[in-house]
This record gives structure tokens, sequence and C-alpha cells, in this order.
């Protein structure tokens, strides 16, 4: 492990971290939400992810500061979010990112937006306030097994009990299909605590999965 | 500019975008008071405003839209002196 630094993402990152998400929101699928329900290809959802983390709106899974980056040779190797949801009297964080979609895609995205959301209302999953959100997390495959995600799990909770001791939970969103990042969550004292899903079969032409966990690690009782 | 005015094409727009024909806008009323106020229909909400009402939102200005009023105030602020209908 001496030779991965984890440190948290600076500006020089973005190109990365959008790499990171689309990563991310893809799962283990070729569907990626930004493309297919806002009608953008993945080169122009790639720049406005670049523009949207640009804008540097704290409190999000768009925010930079949500972000810490491994080096590896001095590249980056690995990306993942969290914040913690409504900290500092923040809006909520789905608002805060439907403010950033809204501002960098575009009318005619939102009208196309109109047209499907109906499709995957069924697993919007709220977020609860004051806790760590842990979402977007990947590592580029040369490095999985070298005991990456461990050290990276451990960095995003120092972080987020250092700036708010009182944290008692860290929460994350998941499609089902993601098996590999559910078995990491697992190892690492994740519980799966709800499912959401979807009935109507057209899911499958713009999200990864119709069914979504909610999958939660506690971190301290009261 | 007329703000009764203002407020009644926002009631229709919110009661459409999230599904509700009983929606009353009051001043401190939020996304935590309105059942179907998500991020989708947050992203649909904002696209409704600026196309009814001809604007176009900084990031900056949504990021301080706290409740209905500073919408509403907002919204004032960008049509103030433009005929609406």
């Amino acid at each position: 492990m001496n030779e991965y630094l984890i440190r948290k993402a600076i500006a020089a990152d973005i190109p990365f971290l959008a790499d990171v998400v689309i990563a991310s929101e893809k799962g283990m699928s070729d569907r990626l939400s930004f493309t297919t329900l806002f009608n953008k290809s993945e080169e122009e959802t790639k720049k406005l992810i670049i523009q949207m983390f640009e804008e540097e709106i704290d409190g999000c899974e768009l925010s930079l500061s949500s972000f810490i980056v491994t080096e590896f040779e001095g590249k980056p190797v690995s990306g993942s979010g969290a914040w913690i949801e409504c900290f500092h009297e923040n809006m909520q964080s789905g608002i805060l990112k439907s403010n950033l979609i809204s501002y960098t895609f575009g009318k005619e995205s939102i009208e196309y937006l109109k047209t499907k959301s109906h499709i995957v209302k069924d697993v919007l999953i709220d977020r609860e306030p004051m806790t760590l959100q842990l979402e977007y997390f990947h590592i580029k495959d040369e490095h999985l097994g070298k005991g990456l995600d461990a050290a990276l799990m451990e960095r995003i909770e120092q972080n987020a009990l250092a700036e708010y001791p009182e944290l008692k939970k860290v929460q994350c969103q998941i499609f089902k299909n993601s098996v590999f990042s559910i078995k990491i969550l697992l190892r690492h004292g994740f519980k799966i605590v709800g499912s959401y899903k979807s009935g109507n079969e057209e899911i499958f032409d713009y999200l990864p999965y119709n069914e979504k966990l909610l999958m939660e690690k506690i971190l301290k009782t009261d | 500019m007329d703000r009764p005015l203002i407020i009644e094409k926002l009631t229709r727009i919110f009661r459409t975008v999230f599904n509700d024909e009983a929606i009353v806008l009051r001043d401190d009323l939020t996304a935590n008071d309105v059942a179907n106020w998500d991020s989708l229909t947050h992203m649909m909400m904002i696209g409704e405003v600026e196309k009814d009402f001809s604007v176009k939102f900084k990031l900056k200005e949504l990021g301080k839209l706290e409740d209905v009023k500073s919408l509403i105030d907002l919204i004032e602020s960008k049509v103030g002196g433009q005929r609406l209908l």
C-alpha cells in the first residue's frame, strides 16, 4: 500500500473524476443515465460532467469537495465520492445535483427527461440528512485486489468523522446487479436495509438495472 | 410587477409538475413539504418556470432558492415590468 497516495481531489483531477462518474454510473451495464435520460452522447456527457464539477457546488455527488483520489506513480487510479447529507444547512443533495443538471444540460435535455421520468421514479431513494452518503466508488481494474478498497473506505469515514464527530451512519445506494461492489460493501460492514424496484421493463433501456438497494453501515449508536 | 399573476402561473406549474391539484403556494413551502418534489421533478419544475416565464436562471441564483418565496422573488426580479399575458 505504500506506493499509493490517497488525497483530496483537486481541480486537475476533474477529467479523471468525470471518468469515475461515468464508470460508476454504468456499473455492470453499458447504460449511462446521463445519456439515456437527457438524450446526450457519452462524449457530450463527459464535457457536461466536467462543467458541473467546475462549478464547485459543495454537498452532492458532483462536488469536487466530495471526492478523494488515489495516486499511483503520479497518476490517479481511483476516485471515491462521499458527503454528509444536508451538512452546514446545505440543501438536499438531490436538489443541488438537479440545479447543476438543469443549468448545465439545457432545456432540450430537461424536456426530454420529462418524457422519461416516469420510467425511473420508482428507484429514486431519499437521502437521510446528516448521514454520510457514499457514491461513485471506482478503482481502475489493474489496482483491484491490493487492499485499496479497505484503505479508501477507512479514509472516507475518518474524513467525515473529523468533520462531524456525531456522525452515526454511512449509506450507499447501489443497483442490485453491481454484485462486485455489493460484496465489497458487505465485507466492510454494510447491510442491505432497503430495496426499491421498478416493474416497468422499459427501465432496462435507461438504467443499469430495475432494482436499487439501500445499504447502510452503523458507525455509532446512541 | 404583478406578483399575484406570478403566483397564479407558478401554482399551475407546481400542480402539474408535482401532480397534485391541491397544492397551495405559501412563502415557506419547500421540497420537504411536497410529496412529489424530488430530484427529477425539481429539474422539471425549474425547466417549466424558465419556459413559462421566459427566463434563464444562473446557478448561483438556483443555489439560493430556499423556499417558494425566494423563487417568487427571483422570478419577480427577472420579469419586472414584463407583460405576462
